[in-house]
């Protein structure tokens, strides 16, 4: 029993930690900062015993006698715990300016983030399609409302709403499909809906595809796939930058852990049925998101349009994963380590920007970034490469591995879309960067403010390029190699 | 020290970049180190053709793991081919560099260094994504130096030519991650590396495909009449260092790409495109010409010139013959030399004149006479002037182009002509006659001329005496091309 304790640890804590936040929240010795530290601490703790976890042989659910199969605990879901709290704790240190800087922040937030870390942690961990939607709704719940948390500004409040309808509505889509397949099966654990499409040909499964499908639904919503996507460019527009930043880092990446756990393992078999069907939505997202991303003026609504594009990308993968690639799934894995560092990175300087200023920023606000503001004008310029793809940063590699898989199940014409996308993504990321180097500026040099949050911008940047280009010299700093054998750890343990 | 020599002149300016901009070094010590990282490059690579044995073909070689996963390979090495180029661009180096001297924007010289590790990297890798790298990571400093550093409609045009490489470089990649994956299919394991890639066959149509991708990048890079339409504005708008590199290198990579891995892959399927790319070449050849013949604008119209002779080689390397391949190889030095000669000179005459108009330019021969000769020389030699280089190469091209076809040699045999024409017309306007302005007209300074008297040097050598120079990679040449033969016949 004390060792279940243990293993539920990590989890916990998180949840002990939005709990303490809320009622310190109320406390008048403690500030924004202190707040800000105690997330921190608790996310912290939460990281390093799950980072010591990783690499144990045994996958143990967890409280069996209790929950039954619930939840599991294996590398893949502890690696995506380990990406979800390195996320919240980016988002909590290198936004702490951001957040004194603005009036509508109080203690709560910090509970909010942490109870969404949970609702991710537990989706990433759940073996039972209740239990995943019931995680989903926690981290769902959480994330509308920090959309909307500037209350009295209408274009928030316009994102929250507009978020939260479209996504309770699909997410009663999940609940329905989870019916279906209950329907079905009898069951809603993964292990029996995997016995049971292992046993039974096509044309005797044809409600449980229906419930599948209903679920890819959700799914297919929650990452911004076109025609799911008229929700995503207003909801980052509207939502705070720190939210924004955690929506396209982190939030992002959680959707992913259930839909690989799902499509890899239980639908594996039936993947098949699906394939035109994905096809078709990753080329309507290609397209679609290349579209919105170009005929963007503010910057972070560029950022959003370009974050449909890169679930474009991602489901090249999974398409490639139901023709039986072998390397899409690391090669899925890998890319998201790599857009969550580029995506945290580029919204991490927008957000320091924003913390000085009350303005909105257009692409013409970033005109002599590079003389007011030279190492982040680099910094942004890393992340914009990495973002684009262009080689001797993580992002070339994440794309690399991407195409490949593509080329290798056979998806030819798909891997050519993506590189054209790829291409006319390099018009509008080089369009920053042209915009911070290439216009004189009026004001005159700032100081490189050091502290902790551009010290975090600064070691991502670093970590892009040396994903990119860097072997394994030094220890401890995974290099592109050490990414994807991680990633491959991760879904070889799913197995 | 010969083990790791040529990742040492790859990584030095880069190198040396990064330990001056990590301790912020002020402006004398940048344009120290810049100058010191050329010319300890420029010894390495000497020291190098001194021990290349010209008889053998990959040399120095450097094969080191890197991203084991992908099959990404660190692979480097020097053959008869790359020494040329990497032999220029480190020549070329140094003058720059002396040509720079006055100038203070910081940025300038670490995106020269930089520079310089893309396209010595771009030259000497052997590994397929680890050329690809570098194809790309040159493109960032012209990029920047368009758009920061040039004039015009700088911010326009470097984004101009950053989408066409691109799509180029995004075409390459594509083909070369198919090649990849084929490698993987038939062997089991990834790799990028050229000499295990070269063992792939492919059936014809997939064969063709592929091509096409490696071809459109490399055509963008000549330019070949149809992907052009970046280097005029380019041209225009550059700085005069990132025009040097632009024409007398990284158009260069162009034709050295079709080279190494057209020649290097897919041998059979290049005569597939032979017809297309010489008949684009031809064109090209003839319609750049006219086109300098009515510029105006001084860079604008050695930028058409260029194009011109660019064209020449690309035909020159698609004639299957040993005069045709020999012409090219020894053009692609000689006109490197000339260019950086004529566009320095265009550099200058910015310099004091504010303006690179022809109609605003004239009588400068008598006011100025150590420019007007080496304004002279340099358009002349670009013009192909017997005794310098240009005209060995040039004629050999054209002795290679009558031995393949009759009215190829004939069409080709224009270019001389057409060169004369808008040379001297374009001498006669600037040089001599009335002058257009009266402001104060300096001569060269001695820095300038130390800067030049290289330049002159080498065209003189290579036009008077050839000998010298063509034993260093006549052997090899000759065997790729007998291998060539052999597999797909003389070009007729």
């Amino acid at each position: 029993m004390i060792e279940q304790f243990i293993l539920a640890f990590p989890m916990a804590i998180v949840v002990i930690g939005a709990f303490v936040l809320m009622l310190l929240s109320h406390s008048k010795r403690f500030n924004l900062d202190r707040l800000n530290l105690v997330a921190v601490f608790f996310l912290s703790i939460s990281f390093i015993m799950q980072y010591f976890a990783l690499g144990g042989n045994s996958t143990p659910f967890l409280f069996e006698n209790i929950f039954a199969q619930s939840f599991i605990l294996d590398d893949f879901a502890i690696i995506f715990d380990l990406m979800f709290t390195a996320g919240a704790i980016l988002t909590l240190l290198i936004n702490n300016d951001y957040f004194k800087s603005r009036h509508y922040f109080n203690g709560e937030y910090f509970a909010l983030i942490l109870f969404s870390v949970f609702g991710m942690m537990m989706l990433s961990h759940a073996h039972e399609l209740l239990t995943a939607f019931i995680a989903l709704e926690i981290a769902s719940l959480s994330v509308y409302t920090l959309v909307g948390y500037h209350k009295n500004n209408k274009v928030s409040s316009e994102a929250m709403m507009k978020y939260m309808v479209l996504g309770s509505l699909t997410g009663a889509f999940f609940m329905l499909g989870t019916a279906i397949i209950y329907g079905a099966v009898g069951s809603t654990s993964l292990n029996e809906i995997a016995l049971y499409v292992v046993n039974r040909n096509l044309e005797d499964m044809s409600l449980l595809i229906v419930g599948a499908s209903l679920i890819m639904v959700t799914i297919m919503f929650k990452i911004g796939a076109v025609p799911f996507h008229s929700w995503v460019v207003d909801v980052y527009h509207g939502a705070p930058y720190p939210i924004t930043m955690f929506m396209a880092s982190t939030f992002k990446i959680a959707i992913f852990a259930i839909s690989l756990r799902l499509y890899i393992v239980n639908f594996a078999p039936i993947n098949n049925f699906w394939t035109e069907m994905l096809q078709a939505i990753t080329i309507l997202t290609l397209l679609g998101g290349s579209w919105l991303a170009i005929s963007q003026t503010l910057v972070k609504r560029m950022l959003a349009g370009s974050s449909i594009v890169h679930s474009g990308y991602l489901l090249i993968a999974i398409s490639s994963i139901g023709l039986g690639s072998e390397l899409a799934a690391p090669a899925i894995m890998f890319y998201l380590i790599a857009y969550f560092l580029s995506a945290a990175g580029s919204f991490g300087i927008l957000s320091f920007i924003a913390s000085q200023s009350q303005k909105q920023m257009r692409y013409e606000d970033f005109k002599g970034f590079a003389n007011r503001r030279p190492y982040m004008a680099l910094m942004m310029s890393i992340f914009m490469l990495s973002l684009a793809g262009f080689p001797s940063t993580i992002g070339f590699l994440g794309k690399f591995y991407i195409f490949t898989s593509a080329i290798e199940s056979g998806q030819i014409l798909l891997a050519g879309l993506g590189i054209l996308t790829a291409f006319i993504s390099v018009y509008y990321y080089f369009k920053l960067i042209a915009m911070m180097y290439f216009y004189p500026s009026q004001d005159s040099q700032k100081k490189f403010p050091i502290d902790i949050s551009t010290i975090l911008i600064a070691m991502m940047a670093l970590l892009v390029i040396w994903g990119g280009i860097g072997s394994s010299l030094i220890p401890f700093v995974p290099s592109p190699d050490g990414f994807i054998d991680i990633a491959k750890q991760a879904i070889t343990s799913l197995r | 020290m010969m083990d790791h020599i040529l990742s040492n002149i790859i990584f030095l300016p880069l190198f040396m970049a990064v330990i001056l901009g990590i301790f912020r070094a002020p402006l004398a010590y940048l344009k120290a180190g810049a100058l010191f990282s050329s010319i300890a490059t420029l010894f390495l690579v000497l020291f190098l053709t001194y021990n290349f044995n010209p008889e053998s073909g990959m040399q120095f070689t450097q094969h080191s793991k890197w991203i084991q996963n992908a099959g990404i390979s660190y692979f480097v090495g020097v053959d008869y081919l790359s020494l040329v180029i990497l032999l220029l661009i480190t020549l070329l180096m140094p003058p720059l560099y002396i040509y720079m001297y006055h100038e203070k924007r910081k940025g300038y010289w670490y995106n020269m260094m930089v520079l310089q590790t893309g396209i010595t990297g771009a030259v000497l890798s052997l590994d397929l994504i680890l050329f690809y790298l570098f194809w790309e990571t040159m493109l960032l400093p012209i990029f920047i130096m368009i758009g920061k550093y040039g004039n015009g409609m700088r911010q326009y045009n470097s984004m101009k030519i950053v989408l066409m490489t691109v799509l180029g470089s995004m075409s390459m990649l594509f083909s070369i991650l198919y090649l990849g994956y084929v490698y993987f299919d038939t062997v089991g394991m990834w790799s990028f590396a050229l000499d295990d890639l070269a063992t792939l066959v492919f059936n014809a149509k997939t064969s063709i495909w592929l091509t096409a991708g490696f071809l459109l990048a490399f055509a963008i890079k000549i330019p070949l009449v149809g992907f052009h339409t970046w280097m005029a504005p380019a041209y225009g708008s550059a700085p005069t260092p990132a025009v040097v590199i632009m024409s007398a290198i990284m158009a260069k990579l162009g034709i050295y790409g079709i080279w190494r891995f057209g020649y290097g892959l897919f041998e059979t399927t290049l005569t597939y495109y032979a017809p297309t790319i010489i008949t684009l070449a031809l064109i090209g050849l003839i319609y750049y010409a006219v086109r300098a013949i009515t510029e105006d604008n001084l860079r604008k119209m050695f930028a058409y010139s260029s194009g011109s002779h660019l064209s020449l080689i690309a035909l020159g390397i698609f004639l299957t013959n040993e005069y045709a391949w020999s012409g090219s190889l020894y053009f692609i030095a000689t006109h490197a030399i000339a260019s950086t000669g004529i566009f320095l000179m265009i550099g200058i005459t910015y310099k004091r004149f504010r303006t690179v108009q022809i109609s605003s330019l004239g009588g400068i021969a008598q006011r100025a006479p150590k420019f007007t000769f080496f304004f002279a020389f340099f358009a002349l030699s670009i013009a192909g002037l017997p005794g310098t280089g240009g005209f060995v190469a040039e004629l050999l091209i054209i002795i290679g182009a009558f031995k393949a076809n009759f009215w190829i040699g004939v069409l080709t045999a224009t270019t001389m002509l057409s060169a004369m024409l808008y040379i001297f017309w374009m001498l006669q306007r600037t040089l001599f006659g009335k002058a257009n302005n009266d402001c104060e007209y300096p001569d060269l300074t001695l820095r300038e001329i130390i800067m030049l008297l290289p330049l002159v040097v080498i065209l003189l050598a290579t036009g008077i005496v050839p000998s010298l120079f063509t034993p260093m990679f006549e052997p090899q040449l000759n065997a790729t091309l007998q291998e060539v033969i052999t597999l797909i016949g003389e070009m007729r």
